[in-house]
């Protein structure tokens, strides 16, 4: 449920996220109107037709299921983020009106998704990725394919919020439902945005946005965001386990105990990894992220460029 | 790919397609986000929002199988995002499928929702119904939407018909050379699309827009004969507006 219809957030929400929204979008056509000059109108006309046209194929996943291409990151490869924004909010707000995917009153909530957190989220992990390894072209395809994947999870962790502080749906099981779906979309957002950029580096590399090769300054940034990403995480951990389980709580708290153990059942359950420990646990989430994306992006590239 | 029929009904004339389409963009807005606001259990604001939607319906002299016709895909999706609530809303379990329970507060909050959504999707099928996209891009003009976003619309609009027709002969050729086997092999057939597909997309962009400099383009698009606005119609505006709020407002004192 990316597109999120009327009805299902309350006015306070349905203010904030628009009013959020404005200030975005008025950000990004100052820096798009910079970065593009006179390019601009055709090339985000062409950029929206092709986000149209390319969330109407289907991608089959094979066990009956499907998926299309949300686009965000990979426009925003070529074009920059800011006039990604541009371009994923007038697919947004054509869907709204014309096709009444997503509500009027909605807007501004699925704009500050889809449009702002979406693309601006994906950007941030594509370029600090690039800033940790560099660029070339493996790199970047496999870059793009973990900010597609991030940015999706993003939109629907954003969706989840938003709707628990609409009163609609208490957090936990909507971060669970939604914030779950979009993990699940999020591997086939990640995997066709990879392959769709490979194969365009290949064919018309010069539409794809260059990247300026990190400086010394900015692999420093990169690394130690990456640091402090990883202690915030293990931090995170060491904390929800010593104090017995504050999501459980707040469930309890709610009356969903008995909702709680059919949704919240995962594989390392309570966050406790075979070798012990919460602080294992982020260490092992963080490192098999980054290892599946890597595989992923050397099977794609190499299936693509031959190489 | 034809997109007349889409704007089959924006020709009729009527008080609705009388008024100028910043007018109805208006008039659409305040509605859907009037029937959005209400707070849950507002059983009889909503009634009331209804009934000037269906007010509207009749004398936009649309027809009811045309409005039931488009709202069946979108309200197809709200119903199932809405079933979620059913599940997923903490109370008193009342009838139990399988390992999960509907509870009698999660039973309410469908209900309403599905409601609201309802009636905000029924203001925005009238609105497209009544309102061509030359029409709809004039109003978003007008409402100062940033030019870069509405040139990006307008030539969007002009290039996705294309570029779908475009998709499907590619689509068509591969599927013609025994190119679509399994699903493997269909899944690559669809990268190579889509990224033939966006090169296409900025070549014929880029191409459309030389020729539009060679025209005179200045940097926005005209429409031909735009609507104004009358003393009749900004007043009609004024008195929905001024209604739709009274009613969310009333609304939320009560609740």
């Amino acid at each position: 449920m990316a597109h999120i219809p009327d009805g299902f957030l309350s006015a306070p929400v349905m203010a904030g996220t628009a009013a959020a929204s404005v200030a975005g979008l008025a950000v990004a056509v100052h820096r798009s109107r910079r970065h593009l000059a006179e390019r601009e109108a055709p090339v985000l006309g062409a950029a929206t037709a092709f986000v149209f046209a390319a969330q109407m194929l289907n991608f089959p996943l094979g066990a009956g299921t499907s998926a299309h291409l949300l686009g965000g990151v990979l426009v925003g490869t070529m074009l920059g983020p800011w006039a990604a924004m541009l371009v994923l909010f007038a697919v947004v707000l054509v869907q709204a009106l014309l096709f009444q995917d997503g509500g009027i009153g909605a807007l501004g909530a699925n704009t500050l998704n889809m449009a702002i957190l979406g693309v601006g989220s994906g950007m941030l992990v594509y370029r600090w990725i690039l800033g940790l390894t560099g660029v070339g072209v493996r790199r970047r395809v496999a870059a793009a394919a973990v900010a597609g994947a991030g940015s999706t999870v993003i939109v629907g962790v954003a969706v989840a919020i938003e709707l628990a502080l609409s009163d609609t749906v208490p957090l936990a099981p909507a971060l669970v439902a939604v914030g779950g779906g979009h993990a699940l979309m999020g591997i086939g957002e990640g995997v066709i945005t990879g392959a769709v950029l490979a194969m365009v580096l290949r064919a018309r590399p010069e539409l794809v946005g260059g990247v300026p090769s990190p400086s010394g300054w900015d692999r420093a940034l990169a690394y130690a965001g990456t640091i402090v990403a990883v202690t915030l995480a293990a931090g995170a951990a060491y904390l929800a386990s010593s104090k017995p389980d504050a999501l459980e709580a707040a469930a309890a708290r709610l009356g969903i105990q008995e909702f709680e153990t059919a949704y919240l059942a995962a594989p390392f359950a309570d966050y406790t990894a075979p070798l012990g420990g919460a602080l294992m646990a982020a260490v092992i989430g963080v490192i098999v992220v980054f290892v599946v994306a890597w595989v992923i992006g050397r099977a794609v590239t190499r299936k693509r460029l031959g190489v | 790919m034809s997109f007349h029929h889409l704007d089959q009904y924006a020709t009729v004339s009527s008080p609705v397609t009388r008024a100028t389409p910043t007018a109805r963009v208006l008039a659409a807005t305040a509605i859907a986000v009037g029937t959005a606001a209400l707070p849950l259990g507002a059983w009889e604001h909503l009634g009331i929002l209804a009934g000037l939607v269906v007010l509207v319906v009749a004398a936009a002299h649309v027809p009811a199988s045309l409005i039931l016709r488009r709202l069946a895909g979108p309200f197809v999706f709200v119903l199932a995002a809405s079933t979620g609530l059913l599940f997923l809303v903490p109370g008193t379990p009342l009838i139990h499928v399988g390992p999960f329970g509907i509870s009698d507060a999660g039973l309410q909050r469908f209900g309403f929702v599905l409601g609201r959504a309802s009636v905000a999707l029924t203001a925005a099928v009238v609105l497209v119904s009544t309102t061509s996209f030359p029409e709809l891009l004039q109003a978003l003009r007008q409402l100062r939407l940033p030019a870069a976003v509405t040139t990006a619309l307008g030539l969007g609009y002009r290039l996705l018909y294309l570029l779908v027709d475009e998709l499907e002969r590619l689509q068509r050729a591969a599927r013609s050379r025994n190119a679509d086997g399994g699903t493997t092999r269909r899944r690559r057939l669809l990268v190579g699309i889509t990224a033939a597909g966006l090169s296409r997309a900025f070549a014929r962009g880029e191409r459309t827009h030389r020729a539009m400099l060679a025209r005179g383009f200045v940097g926005d698009l005209p429409s031909l004969a735009p609507k104004s606005w009358d003393l009749g119609t900004a007043l009609v505006l004024t008195v929905l507006i001024v209604a739709v709020v009274a009613i969310a407002l009333s609304a939320h004192l009560r609740f």
